[in-house]
């Protein structure tokens, strides 16, 4: 499809709403926590997932079979969703998938990186964002980290790892290069967004989602106590923390939490806050941001229904769901108790 | 066996050296026994806090990695890991304890900082930093553990040598030893006596002999004497 013609919103929410509707239910879940992960598996056969299960069965099996499916399933919802838009539409939703290009690149980059086989490269690939099969074959082929870089000249990660490209064969470390390729995707999201009432509520979301992403870098840095130029991991676009303010912040995580507390965010994840204070870990805050932004883009797509924001939000449930179906298969897979699963996932 | 030895003085000085030089040598090895013994339990003490802190970090680190292979997938997990440059790097050194070699292993390049550890932090998770903290942690003890649990093999090894050498020489070479310096000394005891014996007999025969020449001169005068007359 192109960017430029008449958007068509109606069509796209429709076709949305329909597989929305089949996504996976509460009730669905709590049954997938009782069963093991070849009972999963074969549950899966007979949903939504049959065509990946069938066409994986004979490459995979166990948690493998599952998580690959799931990938692969994702990625065929996501490329309808750019076949079926058009126009203004089309942008919305590529720009928002390039997360999934932006995985690819990354993980093309770390198999060359540590020598991994092509087959192995292309069994991690999401192919869920912009990029065609022959342009993702071409970078497979590529069998240096500068052969990868030179590939994604002409897309919006070309100059950006160019420039990143110094670093990296300074240090030798991707560090750089994938800060770039995930900054890009982040300020690519909000660079000349059209204005519109819909569109300026979904600005709002991306903010969020980019203030969410700075907050929870900033307090992983605090713990670790690394000491990171700010500028290296700091996404331009929030509305709670310039580069500046949080490089402070980084230095005290008391302030930092309560900047988020005094925030318009702070009432919704002032439960998430109090427990951080006394917690050694993260996940559960980082889980809390991540049920926030789910909650905030069905809020909005209950706002707009012929938007972008129905969209965003069905793709943001749709990885919700192959990420819940991941984790109760893995969970299983380790011994995980039922409460234990049920605690770790996301479910609206 | 005590009868193999011939009883002479000369191997009867050769085993009371070989005494000394046992009973001397049985001293110092039991005390270099008792030594490793005690240096030993240290080690022991100090291994099963390591391995204690090794099931331990295991647990930990195992349940923190599936709970990343669950939340964020295998493949993310294995993408982190793949762009790791500097991988852990070990040396080893060895050390005396009481004569027993034992390694010293120096770790380098396995506590990392979020970003040593290669991969971006735009993209991942604090449960992938959270996995790959527990693993660095596991990684540490499981160096420690290889060191102090060699070093307790090895000191193990040495003290049962040194028990059997103990041994040898408290139930085997010095009885061996004793019973052949009893032997001699019994064996020159009685040829001494054999020999005293002898020169009574020689004695009494020679003055049996002298007794019986004295009463034939005797004779042979008396004789003379009554010619005469």
């Amino acid at each position: 499809m192109s960017t430029t013609g008449s958007s068509n919103p109606e069509y796209v929410n429709a076709r949305v709403r329909a597989r929305r509707a089949a996504l996976f239910s509460d009730d669905e879940y709590r049954k997938l926590v009782r069963m093991t992960p070849s009972e999963i598996a074969r549950y899966m056969e007979e949903s939504e997932y049959e065509r990946e299960i069938n066409e994986l069965g004979s490459r995979h099996s166990g948690v493998d079979l599952i998580e690959y499916s799931l990938n692969r399933n994702l990625a065929k919802h996501f490329n309808d969703l750019l076949g079926f838009s058009e126009g203004r539409m089309y942008d919305l939703i590529a720009r928002y998938l390039r997360k999934f290009d932006a995985w690819n690149v990354k993980t093309i980059m770390r198999g060359v990186y540590s020598g991994a086989d092509r087959e192995s490269i292309e069994t991690d690939l999401i192919r869920a964002g912009e990029f065609d099969e022959s342009f993702l074959d071409r970078l497979l082929e590529a069998s240096t980290i500068e052969d990868v870089i030179t590939s994604l000249d002409g897309t919006i990660f070309g100059d950006p790892l160019e420039a990143a490209l110094e670093d990296f064969e300074e240090t030798d470390v991707l560090v750089p290069l994938e800060n770039a390729v995930d900054r890009t995707f982040y300020e690519e999201l909000l660079a000349d967004l059209p204005s519109s009432e819909a569109i300026d509520l979904y600005r709002e979301f991306l903010e969020a989602e980019i203030d969410f992403r700075n907050a929870r870098n900033a307090l992983r840095l605090a713990r670790s106590g690394a000491d990171i130029d700010p500028a290296e991991y700091f996404i331009e676009g929030g509305r709670l923390f310039n580069a500046r303010e949080l490089e402070g912040l980084v230095q005290s995580p008391d302030q930092l939490v309560s900047t988020i507390r005094d925030s318009s965010y702070g009432r919704e994840l002032s439960g998430p806050l109090d427990e951080l204070e006394d917690a050694d870990s993260l996940i559960a805050f980082e889980r809390a941001l991540e049920s926030v932004l789910l909650k905030y883009s069905r809020r909005l797509g209950n706002v707009y229904p012929l938007s972008i924001c129905p969209v965003v939000a069905y793709i943001l449930m749709k990885e919700r769901e192959v990420e819940n179906i991941r984790a109760i298969a893995r969970g299983r897979e380790a011994g995980l108790s039922e409460a234990e699963i049920e605690g770790e996932l996301v479910i609206l | 066996m005590a009868e193999d030895v011939k009883p002479t003085r000369k191997n009867l000085m050769a085993i009371e050296d070989r005494i000394e030089l046992s009973e001397r040598g049985h001293d110092t090895l039991e005390q270099k026994r008792d030594g490793l013994i005690m240096e030993f339990m240290d080690i022991l003490d100090q291994a099963q806090d390591v391995r204690e802190d090794l099931n331990a970090n295991y647990e930990t680190a195992q349940r923190k990695l599936d709970m990343a292979r669950a939340m964020e997938g295998d493949v993310a997990v294995r993408g982190a890991a793949a762009a790791l440059h500097d991988h852990p790097e070990i040396t080893t050194q060895s050390k005396n304890i009481m004569g027993v070699v034992v390694p010293q292993i120096e770790s380098s390049k396995v506590k990392k900082s979020l970003d040593e550890r290669g991969y971006g932090l735009l993209g991942s998770s604090a449960r992938i930093d959270e996995a790959a903290d527990a693993y660095e942690e596991l990684l540490e003890t499981i160096i420690l553990a290889a060191e102090v649990e060699t070093a307790m093999k090895k000191m193990l090894t040495e003290i049962e040598t040194t028990k059997r050498r103990v041994n040898a020489l408290e139930f085997k070479l010095l009885p061996d030893l004793y019973e052949n310096q009893e032997y001699i000394e019994q064996k020159l005891e009685e040829q001494e006596r054999e020999e005293i014996f002898r020169m009574k007999k020689i004695k009494a025969k020679k003055e049996e002999q002298e007794a019986e020449e004295r009463e034939a001169e005797a004779e042979s005068a008396v004789e003379a004497t009554v010619t005469s007359d």
